[in-house]
């Protein structure tokens, strides 16, 4: 299994992330395809996308917007590329969007079959079990505009993913009265940080933390 | 009759916003073609409240300073109601001797123009133009010379009605309705939305710049443009054989595009060589026009009288205007009478009108009026044709997503190559349902069955990732749209042939740029690409759209302010800008409008393949 958590952050700041990001897709000019949480001005931020990845020789990329219908000949080249990332934005517009889209299964078989799966902010909460941490805690959360209750997401793995993380006493009373009712680990990153999993590999970028059980460790 | 009220000038009054003062009634125009109007007096209208200002354009044309934040204070509302809120004093008023408190009468007159009108029984354009409009005045700004007008302000003697009843009607009579002189909120709405959009897509347009709401949904629009004359402003005096009013209102025109640095050249040795000139400025502009809106699908409904159009090819009155999804070729608008144009007929209107200019510059000229036949194989004909042909081919490769420069590879150095893609391009295009034609709300139509959007949009996508073109079923897969039916998309012979043209062709154009340009297939693929997403965006607005996002805003509207109202029309035509050179990043829209744009939307994109 080969993905990418991204929290935020500018080019510079992701510079390692997208070494480690590229490393794991080991292919000369691969197929890139970006889906973004939502199609308003995704055309904008997939321009953005495609000026960041070229700098490391990639030219082939497709946007595929799931928040409009598309067709299955797409869809196909959508889920024969190499890399697939997913944008940021509002977490539940984007979860929804793809349940209503029936992609949550394909791309989980798209990571089965070995593609590299990366995300940013959003799109990185999405790659784990349930979108919890887009509405905890509640001084920092994505609005639930699309009013879902199944917050069950990809559960590729075996922890939270925090993205934006500012270390202060607010966000470890959270994370840490979080932990302690449930088992999970939350791993909380800040911009420019990020986890890469290589199969049962997980390296760390960026200060990161983790709480477990009550408690709050630095990731070093 | 009635006494007049004294403007805040008069009682020495300082204005903030003095610049509005010249929209109140005076217009050059009233001078340089007295013939060509009638002028109203006019008083304040009562009980109005500004529902929409367009400060951009308030800004644009000097009304407001360019610093002047979009807040609507109460000085800037008093004076919007102070210039807009009128109506004419009629010839019914007049007849009937009714009086009107004298405080309420204004000093000035405004004028309704005169201008040819199909449906008017004369045909020759002596009684027709505007019906329920008046000219407000003209301002200048940073070398532009603006036209004000306002909709809504009372029913005049050009109006249909008072000539096919002959009878003079009281504005707001309700036996007729265009012929009442009022206007509503949904019809400004609507212009707002669609010009906004249009505008933002470099389609020349009349634009909003305010609305003044009155009772029962009734309002005053005001529209503005740097020259809001029409063909038929020139037509009429042409059907008439009024040498003299032709040429005061063609040397007005020329005077205002040459003082609004609109064209290029500006002086001339004779007449002769300002009018031909002129008759080459329509043609230029007729050509543009009638391409652009054949390719981006916009109906107008142009014809021979030429009052469905500005002189620039602006859109006006957008009563009648759409933008279909699919190129719906066949359909017409049924205006009880008559049915309209279609999409493809309008080059031909258009066409006719650039023939009635090479006749004005002629009669202009020689001062002797020939057959207008005469003028059917003249140079500025020749021109027309010539100049819509390179504008088809332009708009094509413009569409497909190339870059200016690649467009100009293709044009100088492979032109067959663009127009046997062009053949294959319109083959789909032009694709109707086996259903046959059938009649829709307004008229009716025989439904486009191909989404060249969509297939322009993912091509190079899938080029880029596969390399290898697509099957014939793949690609039908891809073209097809939600009016195919199964038996629509059957793979004949010819169908078969048409596909594997339309993706050599287009390998082929990918191929030349390449060779001519140095850059790699997939560096051209990946910059198409990325235009075409925005250009080819999945949803477009369509007319259907239109109509039902201006019923949502009128429902939301008692809780909009004027200033949401603007912030939505400008939120709404920036995602709807497909410009892929101008294209804006996202602004951040408040939180309430969030929701009110997520609507608006799910609107256009269940519009999306509609009229």
């Amino acid at each position: 299994m080969k993905l990418v958590l991204y929290s935020g952050g500018d080019d510079r700041e992701n510079a390692t992330l997208d070494r480690a990001f590229i490393e794991l897709i080991g292919k000369k000019n691969p197929v890139v395809t970006f889906i973004p949480s939502s199609s308003y001005f995704s055309e904008q931020e997939f321009r953005a996308f495609v000026r960041h990845y070229s700098k490391f020789r990639i030219s082939r990329f497709i946007l595929f917007p799931i928040d409009v219908p598309f067709d299955r000949i797409l869809l196909n080249e959508v889920m024969k590329s190499d890399a697939i990332h997913l944008g940021g934005g509002n977490t539940f517009y984007f979860l929804n969007a793809l349940r209503k889209a029936k992609l949550l299964t394909q791309l989980k078989d798209f990571v089965k079959r070995g593609g590299v799966l990366s995300g940013l902010s959003a799109g990185a909460i999405i790659m784990t079990e349930n979108i919890d941490m887009a509405a905890y805690p509640e001084f920092d959360r994505d609005e639930n505009k699309v009013g879902i209750s199944n917050l069950s997401s990809l559960d590729l793995v075996n922890f939270m993913f925090f993205p934006h993380f500012k270390n202060s006493a607010r966000y470890d009373a959270a994370f840490r009265k979080y932990t302690k009712a449930k088992s999970k680990v939350i791993y909380a990153c800040p911009d420019g940080g990020g986890i890469v999993v290589n199969d049962n590999e997980h390296r760390f970028i960026g200060k990161c933390f983790v709480y477990a059980k009550g408690y709050k460790f630095p990731i070093l | 009759m009635n006494q007049v009220k004294k403007s805040p000038q008069d009682e020495g009054v300082k204005r903030s916003y003095s610049s509005f003062s010249r929209l109140s009634g005076e217009h050059p125009f009233k001078e340089k073609v007295p013939e060509g109007r009638v002028e109203y007096k006019a008083r304040h209208k009562k009980g109005g409240k500004v529902t929409f200002f367009n400060f951009e354009l308030a800004r644009d044309m000097g009304l407001i300073p360019k610093t002047h934040p979009a807040e609507l204070n109460p000085e800037l509302e008093k004076e919007i109601l102070h210039t807009f809120s009128i109506v004419i004093i009629n010839e019914y008023d007049v007849i009937n001797d009714i009086k009107f408190p004298e405080d309420e009468v204004l000093p000035n007159t405004y004028m309704a123009t005169r201008y040819l009108q199909l449906q008017h029984p004369d045909k020759t354009g002596k009684t027709s133009g505007d019906g329920r409009t008046v000219w407000n005045g003209t301002v200048r700004h940073q070398g532009v010379t603006w036209d004000v007008s306002s909709c809504g302000t009372g029913g005049t003697k050009l109006s249909p009605a008072c000539n096919l009843n002959k009878k003079f009607y009281q504005t707001g009579d309700p036996s007729v309705s265009y012929g009442c002189g009022l206007s509503e909120v949904s019809e400004g709405l609507e212009t707002l939305f669609f010009s906004e959009v249009l505008g933002k897509n470099g389609f020349k347009t009349e634009r909003v710049l305010a609305i003044v709401e009155f009772e029962k949904g009734l309002s005053i629009n005001v529209r503005a443009n740097p020259n809001l004359l029409r063909p038929s402003h020139f037509l009429g005096h042409l059907k008439q054989g009024n040498l003299k009013n032709l040429k005061q209102v063609t040397d007005y025109y020329i005077d205002r595009q040459i003082e609004n640095k609109i064209w290029a050249q500006t002086t001339f040795k004779s007449d002769k060589e300002r009018y031909a000139y002129l008759a080459k400025q329509v043609a230029k502009t007729f050509s543009e026009m009638s391409a652009k809106f054949e390719d981006e699908y916009i109906f107008c409904w142009l014809d021979w009288d030429g009052d469905n159009i500005l002189m620039d090819g602006g859109i006006i009155d957008y009563g009648s205007i759409r933008q279909f999804g699919l190129f719906h070729a066949e359909y017409r608008y049924d205006d009880v009478q008559r049915y309209s144009t279609t999409i493809l007929e309008q080059r031909q209107k258009a066409r006719y009108i650039v023939q009635c200019f090479a006749q004005i510059a002629d009669f202009l000229t020689t001062g002797k009026k020939k057959s207008l036949s005469g003028f059917r194989k003249h140079e500025t004909l020749e021109y027309f044709d010539k100049h819509f042909s390179e504008c088809k081919n332009s708009n094509l490769l413009q569409k497909i997503g190339f870059q200016k420069s690649h467009q100009e590879i293709l044009i100088k150095g492979h032109l067959p190559l663009v127009t046997r893609f062009r053949r294959s391009f319109s083959y789909f295009e032009r694709s109707k349902s086996k259903k046959g034609i059938y009649k829709v709300a307004d008229g009716i139509n025989w439904n486009a069955i191909f989404c060249m959007r969509d297939i322009l949009r993912e091509l190079p996508q899938i080029y880029l990732a596969r390399q290898t073109h697509l099957s014939q079923e793949d690609f039908m897969e891809v073209i097809k749209s939600s009016y195919a039916k199964k038996n629509d998309l059957k793979i004949t012979e010819m169908r078969r042939k048409q596909i594997n043209r339309f993706q050599e062709t287009y390998s082929a154009m990918i191929a030349a740029i390449e060779k001519a340009s140095g850059s790699n297939r997939s560096q051209i693929l990946l910059e198409v690409t990325m235009r075409s997403s925005v250009i080819n965006k999945y949803d477009r607005v369509t007319g259907d759209s239109i109509t039902y996002i201006v019923d949502k805003v009128k429902k939301l509207r008692p809780k909009l302010s004027p200033e949401e109202l603007f912030q939505l029309a400008q939120q709404f035509s920036s995602y709807q800008n497909l410009d892929p050179d101008k294209k804006a990043v996202a602004s951040v829209v408040p939180p309430r409008h969030k929701n009110i744009m997520q609507g608006l939307y799910s609107i256009v994109r269940d519009c999306r393949e509609g009229l």
